[in-house]
């Protein structure tokens, strides 16, 4: 076992004081002198076309300062996947959801802004509403996107090994449907911006998101500056899980209009914007069919899945091949077949959310196989072990899983759980319920098609040697990046981690396509680790030759020199230090020479120490069309053992208890890593128990509130039992990969298999309601009679 | 963001002060309490008074206090403050229940009983236990004061037979006898911040501990525009020995007793099966108290 001084050990984060005293600001806490606020205009119909914008009203009111429409803005299409650029900043000709962007509004106060888009006057001609999958690719069904005339905006077709033979050697074959519902991201902070471009024509934008890179670019494309030209800022932001990982209408809006006014335009969204600027997880229509012998072995599976995406592409490419692709493991899988389709409708457009493309499929997939031990007589643990795949073991689409503690995840639920003594033996309306899954470390490749590095990171050491600026691009959403670099940082430097000050979030700190797809501990990691190795090696260097000791001879560990074949001396280096230290603050009083002083020496002797890092994924499986979507450098996988209490007449589901545990390589924190999983369990609780953004039938949507929209309170959640498995990843730094998604993927389906083994029945619709449940009960006491 | 629409703010010390400001704006004017509700309104625009009369700071507004058979509170007492006192804890605990599991703890600590019974929801936690306790509310104008029943207090959603110039200063619950039980039970989707889908309160009171039920109180909430005792069940019970059988058939009629719509919260179906169960649990619950001879 590797002995580390930062690393693998419990540290409070280091935006904890900043958060729980209110210090932190959040995007809608700035403000600018001389701040103009912007307001959107937003098309009352599901489909209509634009006939006229009348902007003559709001022109006259006192306090515009700016109006922007498409004539304005221009037509420049832009989205998340190059394939599929299909939004505009400002509809033309058409609105294509309750929602659409139509103009904005500058104007001195947000009172004001707010009247001047109620003043502008459209004249729309309604068109036919499509809110359903299937009613969109009828046969004669009006085209949403002209280009799109099925409403069918990617398809997917893919075959690994042969799954019509792998049928014939099974013994037993089942199918099973299974939908969820429209979903949010509900994250606690409502997007918002300041957008400030200045009279020397460089634009900064401070906003809440996951991706500063993906924003730069996107803002760059749109409004045609240069990219150097734009800094992206992220101040601290409440949460994003996939929605905020691509650029929004109103960070183009307020660039455009501070670059209109040469004033500092501010905008935000309300809680309703947030429901209908969406991106969250669409809804999914899977048909599985899944082939096994008797013996329990998994032999083939069918997945057709149509996907809900509404309006506009967004991530939604990814989502569909993610659909498919993710069941490769973690069981041992030769046949695979996976028909996707994600299709236009008039509805908010959904993206990426928390597990990307996999999490329904998992959920489908997981209460599948529950139901097919059943049938075989197998203990459902006993069965999912027999098909485990460990570490080495290739997917046959080709996702090789370098590191994998799958199995003893499982058997770490199994054990610390109570299964053995629990199962088949709880009475009636009390169940218990397992299920297993994997997730990526990092998307293997950027959203654009790309040879660029995907982190990038500098150190540069203060000239007194006492503090290491580490400055990265990456994301700080909540997640706890922040601290896990800084933590890489100390580790690989040997510094102290409160020696570490780090900047984050910032395009004008490198390179990091952002939090998403559970990449920047693996990816940013690489990089900073790259970065201290680089400065370490610098202040080694001079080291080396003031001490005339050979370079391999010494280490930095603690912030302290270490001379590996014994005692040097340093006393003419430590003398010096004093000389150049006199009348500072805190210099070093130990008697071995610490890594202040060395960086100090360093410092004299080559001016500003600085290094830098820089990391992308080496070669990765795959050839086939697709394979960019689900390969990645590393798998981190989990499982999951729920119980439930289910009231027999209400229909009512208490989760009492939670055992879960993750793979995640090597935990750097500890205490971020069980946050992690904590707060994936209870979102997939969530998700499982009462998430659905509803519409009525001109596709407005119902609930665009968290008083409606519900997702679980502290009552709602039992205590968790976390369990941390460390399966040292290859490609990981120091052995580290994800926690942040791969969590969530367990919980949907162990909740459905635990309300099965309390009730009996099996619910195959999301969420699984008191109400849904009881009307299952009462189907299966009438199938009785 | 959502804005509030620009009004006057007023803070009287007095009731006659703020009685003299409601009835000299008239209709503009509106009554402030814990401002959940009124607050939530204004900033979707659904109502935009131009005066506003805050009530917190008449301090008579919160008091508790005993009377020979009842005891009256002041209509500005916060639910979180309901739940604690004692009197009200041992003495009326279907209300100390309720104020419970009324919002989340934010909500608790701002949001006034008046302020819960005006708004006059029809899945408002208060009504159904006041009315069970057979409360009556005191309403209070410039020129007169009246007692108004809980049970003649509320027309439909949003809407009660208060006047626009009067303020409801205290609500009145009569002691309860001896041999009295009562429990209420709300049904939502989740353990916190839940508006009801379907909740009930029930009260029994027995002529001695294994008696038969001399008065009987049942009160469905979300299932009608507003709170609506279950009369035929409350019928069926009267004079009849409590038994799971006789529940039984209580909650059956109750089920009828009601009209509930689908919403986004519950389908019909559901919400009349619900009636049904909740009722029977709240009876049996009721009942085991009552045996038990306390006071509650
Ligand atoms: C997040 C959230 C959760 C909620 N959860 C619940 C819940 O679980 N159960 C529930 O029942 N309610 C719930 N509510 C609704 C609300 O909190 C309650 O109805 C609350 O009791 C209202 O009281 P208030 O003092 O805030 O009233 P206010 O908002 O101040 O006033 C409400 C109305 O009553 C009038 N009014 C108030 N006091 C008087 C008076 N003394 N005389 C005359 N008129 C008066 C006002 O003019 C206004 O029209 C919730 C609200 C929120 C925002």
């Amino acid at each position: 076992m590797k002995q580390f001084s930062v690393i693998n050990t419990r540290l409070p984060r280091i935006d904890a004081h900043a958060k729980v005293t209110g210090d932190a600001q959040y995007a809608a806490d700035l403000s600018m002198p001389n701040m103009l606020y912007g307001a959107l205009l937003q098309s009352p119909f599901a489909h209509a076309k634009i006939l006229n914008i009348d902007i003559s009203k709001t022109k006259r009111l006192v306090g515009v300062k700016d109006i922007i429409t498409a004539k304005e803005a221009g037509l420049i299409k832009y989205g998340v996947s190059p394939a599929r650029y299909d939004e505009t900043l400002f509809c033309d000709k058409k609105v294509r959801y309750i929602g659409d962007e139509i103009a904005a509004v500058a104007a001195v106060d947000i009172e004001t802004a707010l009247e001047a888009v109620s003043l502008i006057k459209v004249d729309y001609e309604p068109l036919p509403v499509i809110l359903n999958v299937f009613d969109a690719i009828k046969e004669g069904a009006p085209a949403i996107h002209d280009d799109f005339p099925n409403n069918i905006c990617a398809e997917v077709h893919q075959e690994f090994g042969n799954v019509e033979e792998g049928f014939k050697q099974s013994d037993y074959i089942r199918t099973d449907k299974f939908v969820n519902k429209k979903q949010d991201g509900a994250f606690l902070e409502p997007q918002a911006c300041i957008a400030v471009y200045d009279l020397n024509e460089n634009l900064t934008l401070y906003t809440s998101t996951q991706s500063p890179h993906y924003v730069q670019r996107t803002v760059a494309m749109v409004l045609n500056i240069p990219i150097g030209k734009i800094r992206v800022v992220q101040p601290y932001v409440g949460g994003g899980f996939g929605p905020k990982a691509a650029a929004n209408s109103i960070e183009l809006s307020a660039c455009l209009l501070s670059k209109r006014t040469g004033r500092p335009v501010k905008m935000g969204f309300t809680r309703e914007q947030v429901f209908l600027h969406s991106r969250g997880r669409h809804q999914f229509y899977h048909e599985l069919t899944t082939g096994v012998k008797k013996d329990g072995t998994i032999v083939a599976l069918k997945n057709t899945c149509y996907l809900d995406g509404g309006a506009y592409a967004s991530f939604g490419i990814a989502t569909v091949y993610y659909a498919g692709s993710l069941l490769g493991g973690p069981y041992k899988l030769a046949n695979m077949k996976y028909d996707g389709y994600r299709v236009y409708t008039n509805k908010p457009a959904c993206g990426a959310q928390r597990g990307h493309g996999g999490v329904v499929a998992r959920a489908a997939w997981e209460q599948q196989l529950d139901i097919i031990a059943e049938e075989l007589g197998m203990d459902p643990i006993e069965f999912r072990l027999k098909n485990i795949m460990q570490r080495g073991d290739v997917t046959c689409n080709d996702l090789n899983m370098s590191s994998l503690g799958m199995r003893e995840s499982l058997e770490a639920v199994r054990d610390g759980s109570g299964w053995v003594r629990k199962k088949g033996k709880l009475p009636k309306g009390k169940g218990i319920g397992v299920a297993c899954g994997f997730f990526v470390s990092g998307a293997g490749y950027p959203i654009y098609r790309s040879e660029t590095f995907h982190s990038t990171a500098m150190i540069k050491l203060s000239e007194d040697g006492g503090t290491v600026d580490l400055f990265t691009a990456a994301a700080e959403i909540g997640q706890g990046s922040d601290t896990i670099l800084s933590m890489i940082a100390a580790e690989a430097l040997g510094v102290r981690f409160e020696d570490v000050k780090i900047h984050s979030g910032n395009t004008d700190f490198g390179v990091d396509l952002g939090a998403y797809s559970s990449r920047q501990t693996l990816m940013s990691g690489h990089a900073v680790k790259q970065a201290a190795e680089n400065v370490k090696q610098q202040v080694l260097e001079v080291l080396s030759k003031k001490l005339n000791t050979p370079l391999e001879d010494m280490d930095i560990k603690d912030g302290l020199i270490i001379f590996k074949k014994g005692p040097v001396d340093c006393s003419s280096l430590k003398a010096s230090y004093i000389k150049e230290h006199r009348g500072w603050a805190k210099f070093p009083t130990e008697s071995q020479l610490t890594f202040q002083e060395a960086a100090r020496i360093a410092y004299l002797e080559k001016g500003v120490i600085v290094g830098s890092g820089a990391y992308k994924p080496g070669e990765l499986g795959g050839k086939y069309k697709g394979a960019a979507v689900g390969t990645s450098p590393a798998y981190g996988c989990s499982a999951q053992i729920v119980e439930v209490t289910v009231d027999m007449e209400t229909g009512e589901v208490t989760v009492d208890n939670m055992t879960d545990a993750h793979d995640c390589g090597l935990a750097i924190n500890r205490m971020n890593v069980e946050g992690q999983m904590q707060g994936s369990l209870s979102m997939g609780l969530g998700e499982a128990l009462f998430e659905e953004v509803k519409f009525d039938k001109k596709g407005k949507i119902e609930n665009p509130t968290l008083g409606e929209y519900r997702i679980p309170t502290a009552l709602d959640m039992p205590n968790v039992n976390t369990i941390i498995i460390e399966s040292n990843e290859p490609n990981g730094p120091f052995g580290a990969k994800e926690v942040g998604e791969g969590a969530i993927m367990p919980t949907i389906p162990a909740i459905l298999n635990a309300i099965y083994d309390a009730t009996g029945v099996r619910i195959k619709e999301l969420p699984v309601t008191a109400e849904r449940i009881y009307h299952a009960l009462k189907e299966k006491e009438k199938g009785k009679e | 963001m959502l804005l509030l629409p620009k009004f006057d703010y007023y803070e009287p010390k007095e009731l006659t002060e703020a009685c003299r400001l409601l009835s000299e704006t008239g209709s503009k004017a509106k009554i402030i309490a814990g401002g959940t509700d009124i607050l939530v309104n204004m900033k979707k625009g659904l109502i935009s008074p131009k005066v506003l009369v805050s009530l917190g700071r008449i301090s008579r507004l919160s008091e508790v206090e005993r009377m020979n058979k009842s005891i009256t509170i002041g209509s500005h007492l916060i639910i979180a403050k309901l739940a604690e006192f004692d009197l009200i804890r041992k003495r009326f605990s279907i209300l100390a229940s309720a104020a419970k599991v009324l919002g989340s703890p934010l909500v608790r600590n701002r949001a006034t009983i008046g302020g819960n019974i005006v708004t006059a929801r029809p899945a408002a936690d208060l009504p159904p236990v006041l009315m069970a306790l057979g409360a009556k509310v005191k309403l209070k104008s410039r020129r007169s004061e009246r007692e108004v029943a809980l049970d003649d207090f509320f027309i439909g959603p949003g809407a009660t037979v208060i006047k626009p110039d009067e303020i409801l200063t205290r609500v009145i619950i009569p002691e309860t006898p001896s041999y009295t039980g009562g429990h209420y039970i709300k049904l939502g989707h989740r353990k916190a911040l839940e508006i009801a889908i379907v909740a009930v309160a029930s009260k029994i009171t027995l002529n001695k501990p294994d008696g038969v039920i001399k008065d009987a109180k049942i009160v469905l909430s979300a299932v009608a525009p507003k709170a609506v005792h279950a009369k035929s069940a409350e019928e069926v019970l009267i004079g009849e020995k409590p038994s799971a059988k006789l529940f039984e058939e209580a909650a059956s009629l109750a089920m009828n007793d009601c009209k509930p719509i689908t919403d986004i919260r519950g389908g019909v179906d559901y919400r009349q099966a619900m009636v049904e169960i909740l009722t029977r649990r709240t009876l049996s619950f009721a009942w085991k108290e009552a045996k038990k001879g306390k006071k509650q």
